[in-house]
């Protein structure tokens, strides 16, 4: 096929559309649901967060309000008013007493409290309590010039939350710790006696917030109120600015959250303010979500492959199922085109196609019927103006013949214009017969007779006559006026233009399931361009002789097919030799053959 | 008629199994790539602080970058056989990158040239191996770090100065560069003299008894550099026994908690600190934008800090004298 006419085909077009359709649904679908699917990765993601920073400060705040509470229930058990205010005027041993006390209570909670470090109590009076008795001040570092000490005294007795930071004041200790400290005051409220410092051991804030999971590279990280970073999963990363953060950002930020843009792609801040003054911060990195992204682009795009993989396959199949009822009826139809009209459609199972089936049946069915029916009429029509042609041998022949007899009667011949006569009268009965076309051989013989005796009577001494046909043969059928054209012709074109006298014998003989008549002259003869003239159809300029020939011989083909008629031998100056071959068939077999009455 | 029929199921059912399959292979996960593996090998696992901190960088930027780290070394840093037989036994496996810091200069050398022709892309970090075979080096500029601490004494000294150096190993090339920055600054001030520098093979007691020798035999010291903590620390301790604070001065490298101690007590007057955590991360990091095809500079120096009494308990300076390591 061209590809032309493959691009107009109904499968072709049907298979062009299912694509397009689904290619559009794909698509379609794709451009609605991926937005949706994105946002919605990205609703998931902040919502996560927020959670997951809500948890956290659930849990710092635990911590803290731990801390708290125990720094009430210090500051206001009243060993410590006692040994604060006191202290001086006490003795050194109840002074001992008083202390193993307090630092008995305070190992007492500590046991409790596995977030907790240490307290620790610092007077102003100059003495030092520990949960442990046994903790000793480091001899290089001053707890007046510790941050949280100075905070603790400059917020009069509220409590205050450092950061995170390394607590050097007890020897050989520098543990990583957050300090709630407040300063304590005695019996006047505005004078403070001392300073209590409680450690929350860093270590649960930094296990709980290092083992949160933001996607590969999200984080959180605390600051204070200040802007100092209490817990940073990369704070040496910031500290030598391999790193960034928005810092500033963070502190001014009231909403809760929001986006950074930078080189990499964004960041995307999610912010809890908490009782304290810290803030947590979760961050997440939209480049993680653009994975997710990619992942979910590449999803959609498989996805929509195989959709239109699937959809060009089916299109294909289902293009070609109800197409090829259709390509069937076409190739019958270039079958019938071809002229075979015996072939039928199978009739599909689709309404449509068996209906169009069955018609398309019925029409070369009809289309047969009709076509044998005009090769009939055709035959007979050609037999018809065959007749006619034949038909107008006769009256050339009566014509000389009659003029023969006139001529006789001048010269008052009575006994050969009787013979003449009788002769003409039997040799018309003979070719009417009945009006019958086909007649037994012994008709056709009396036929021939009867003609030949009339030119034997006109050519007198110039023409010799031979009959020799097998009377066996006599029952047989013939068409009529077979001989005559041939007799006609031998004499006319053979022997008139002969020097002398010329000789006709005419035979016939059975051979197998056919009869050969014979007629053959000695007459001038012909060539073989003359020859095979002879037989086709009837040229221009002809005889009327040629004319008879050409007749008699489509006349037996005609009858008797394409097997039979006439053959021609002959040989320039040595004569020419026709024979007739027509089947052997008996009058009684003719019976109901003879499809037309003439 | 029948047998297209079943054609055409057979088909559907071979579309309907692929799109099944594919859809399975979709969820879990198939899809995905494989983070890169990349083998970290230091010179200690966990006997040095300054390893544990730069462990803990490497793993930061393998979180950070998404890449599939294994650390190999041996337990002390004097094992170099050991170390050589760790690497060469990681090459086999074919790693997508080696991130390796040398314990030594000459003898990881045949190691850096079979990772070479292995075609594996090696990082070095912390300290190098002689020859070429690295696409990168991240490491403390040591040059930068002994100017650093010549200059922290060279304030410290009075205008007519002697000056011992108290070294390590020998040969060490982070040590002969230490040397050369603290030289390079206190040769050009005038009226100091540098009597010598001392190895003590990066072993405390050596350290000590070399600097309680050192100072009996020569009173007038008035300053001493110490290039690494052992060496530091040990010095540091001579000077203290012999009720020298603050009369000899010293200058120190590295951080430990007998550093900090020293320093708290006015027996270290400054010490200068490198960042392990960075040249673990960024050792990682470089290896990864190798992978990714990016140019990379040869060597990437990271910071040093210059600490003493006063700045130690900055916010800054807390993390690097008190490293936070996860456990």
């Amino acid at each position: 096929m061209r590809p032309a006419a493959r691009i107009k085909s109904i499968q072709s077009r049907i298979a062009g559309s299912f694509v397009m359709l689904v290619l559009f649904t794909a698509l379609l679908l794709i451009f609605i649901s991926y937005p949706l699917s994105e946002s919605a990765v990205r609703e998931t993601a902040e919502n996560y967060t927020s959670e997951l920073i809500n948890q956290v400060n659930a849990n710092i705040e635990t911590y803290i309000t731990g801390m708290k509470d125990m720094s009430l229930a210090a500051m206001n058990n009243p060993n410590v008013r006692e040994y604060l205010v006191a202290g001086g005027e006490l003795e050194p041993e109840e002074l001992a007493k008083l202390k193993r006390k307090i630092s008995d209570y305070f190992h007492a909670i500590l046991v409790s409290r596995k977030d907790i470090a240490s307290i620790h109590i610092f007077g102003y009076n100059g003495t030092f309590i520990s949960d442990r008795m046994d903790a000793e001040l480091n001899p290089n570092i001053l707890p007046q010039d510790q941050d949280w000490y100075l905070q603790a005294q400059a917020h009069k007795g509220q409590a205050v939350i450092s950061s995170s930071h390394v607590q050097p004041v007890v020897k050989d200790e520098y543990r990583w710790v957050v300090s709630l400290s407040r300063e304590l005051s005695g019996a006047d409220p505005d004078k403070g006696i001392g300073v209590l410092l409680i450690d929350l051991n860093f270590k649960v804030i930094n296990d709980m917030l290092s083992k949160l999971d933001l996607g590969n590279r999200g984080y959180v990280f605390v600051i204070d109120k200040e802007g100092r970073i209490v817990y940073h999963p990369q704070q040496q990363l910031l500290y030598s600015n391999l790193k960034t953060e928005q810092l500033e950002q963070v502190l001014q930020d009231t909403q809760g959250g929001f986006v950074v843009n930078e080189d990499g792609g964004s960041r995307i801040y999610s912010i809890k303010d908490t009782d304290f003054g810290w803030k947590i911060v979760g961050v997440f990195y939209e480049n993680e979500l653009v994975d997710n992204k990619r992942q979910m682009q590449r999803s959609f795009a498989i996805a929509g492959m195989l959709c239109l993989g699937v959809g060009v396959l089916l299109s294909f199949l289902l293009s070609r199922n109800l197409t090829r009822p259709i390509k069937r009826l076409q190739e019958t139809m270039a079958e019938v085109e071809k002229g075979n009209f015996d072939i039928r459609v199978p009739v599909g199972h689709s309404k449509e196609i068996s209906s169009l089936a069955r018609s398309f049946n019925v029409m070369v069915l009809k289309v047969k019927e009709l076509m044998n029916q005009i090769v009939v009429e055709q035959e007979v029509k050609r037999k018809s103006e065959l007749n006619a042609l034949q038909a107008q041998i006769n009256p050339h022949f009566l014509y000389n013949t009659l003029d023969s007899i006139i001529w006789m009667a001048e010269s008052k011949k009575h006994d050969e214009v009787i013979l003449m006569t009788s002769a003409l009268a039997r040799l018309f009965r003979a070719s009417l017969s009945k009006g019958r076309e086909m007649i037994p051989i012994a008709t056709e013989i009396e036929h021939i007779t009867s003609y030949l005796s009339i030119q034997q009577m006109r050519y007198q001494d110039k023409i010799r006559f031979t009959l020799d046909v097998d009377p066996s043969l006599y029952p047989y059928v013939t068409l009529k006026v077979l001989l005559q054209p041939l007799v006609e012709n031998a004499i006319y074109h053979g022997i008139k233009n002969k020097q002398g006298p010329g000789s006709i014998a005419i035979s016939g003989e059975l051979k197998g399931d056919r009869i050969m008549l014979r007629v053959a002259d000695d007459g001038i003869g012909m060539d073989s361009d003359k020859l095979s003239k002879l037989l086709t159809a009837p040229g221009k300029g002809r005889s009327k002789t040629s004319v008879g020939i050409a007749n008699v011989h489509q006349r037996i083909q005609l009858y008797f097919g394409p097997d039979y008629g006439l053959s021609y031998e002959s040989e320039p100056g040595a004569g020419t030799t026709v024979t007739v071959t027509i089947p052997a068939l008996r009058a009684e077999e003719l019976a109901g053959r003879e499809e037309i009455p003439s | 008629m029948r047998s297209p029929i079943r054609m055409r199921y057979v088909l559907l059912a071979a579309v309907a199994a692929v799109v099944f399959g594919v859809a399975v292979h979709q969820l879990i996960g198939g899809g995905r790539q494989e983070p890169p593996k990349i083998v970290v090998a230091v010179k200690a696992l966990d006997e040095i602080e300054f390893w544990r901190v730069l462990i803990d960088g490497v793993h930061t930027a393998s979180r950070e970058f998404n890449a599939e780290v294994s650390v190999i070394g041996p337990p002390k840093e004097v094992d170099v056989d050991r170390q050589i037989e760790l690497i060469e036994a990681a090459i086999p496996d074919k790693p997508d990158a080696i991130v390796m810091a040398a314990s030594d200069y000459h003898r990881l050398v045949p190691v850096a040239q079979k990772i070479h022709r292995a075609g594996i892309p090696l990082i070095m970090i912390d300290s190098a191996v002689q020859g070429n075979y690295a696409k990168a080096l991240i490491a403390t500029d040591n040059f930068d770090a002994g100017q650093k601490a010549g200059k922290e004494l060279a304030a410290l000294l009075p205008p007519k100065a002697q000056v011992a150096i108290v070294s390590y190993v020998q040969g060490a090339s982070t040590q002969i560069e230490r040397e050369q920055g603290v030289r390079s600054i206190l040769n050009g001030r005038a009226g100091t003299e540098i009597v010598g520098t001392y190895f003590s093979e990066g072993m405390e007691e050596r350290a000590y008894e070399i600097t309680m020798r050192l100072l009996k035999e020569r009173p007038d010291l008035d300053g001493i550099v110490g290039l690494n903590e052992p060496s530091t620390v040990g010095a540091g301790r001579a000077i203290r026994e012999l009720g020298l604070t603050g009369q000899v001065k010293l200058v120190g490298f590295d951080s430990s908690i007998k550093e900090v101690k020293l320093l708290e007590e006015g027996v270290i007057q400054s010490i200068i600190v490198q960042k392990p955590f960075n040249i673990g991360y960024l050792g990682v990091k470089t290896a990864l934008s190798v992978l990714e095809g990016d140019k990379v500079p040869d060597k990437v120096y990271t910071d040093s800090v210059v600490i003493h009494k006063s700045n130690m308990y900055t916010e800054e300076n807390q993390k690097l004298l008190f490293p936070f390591v996860e456990e």
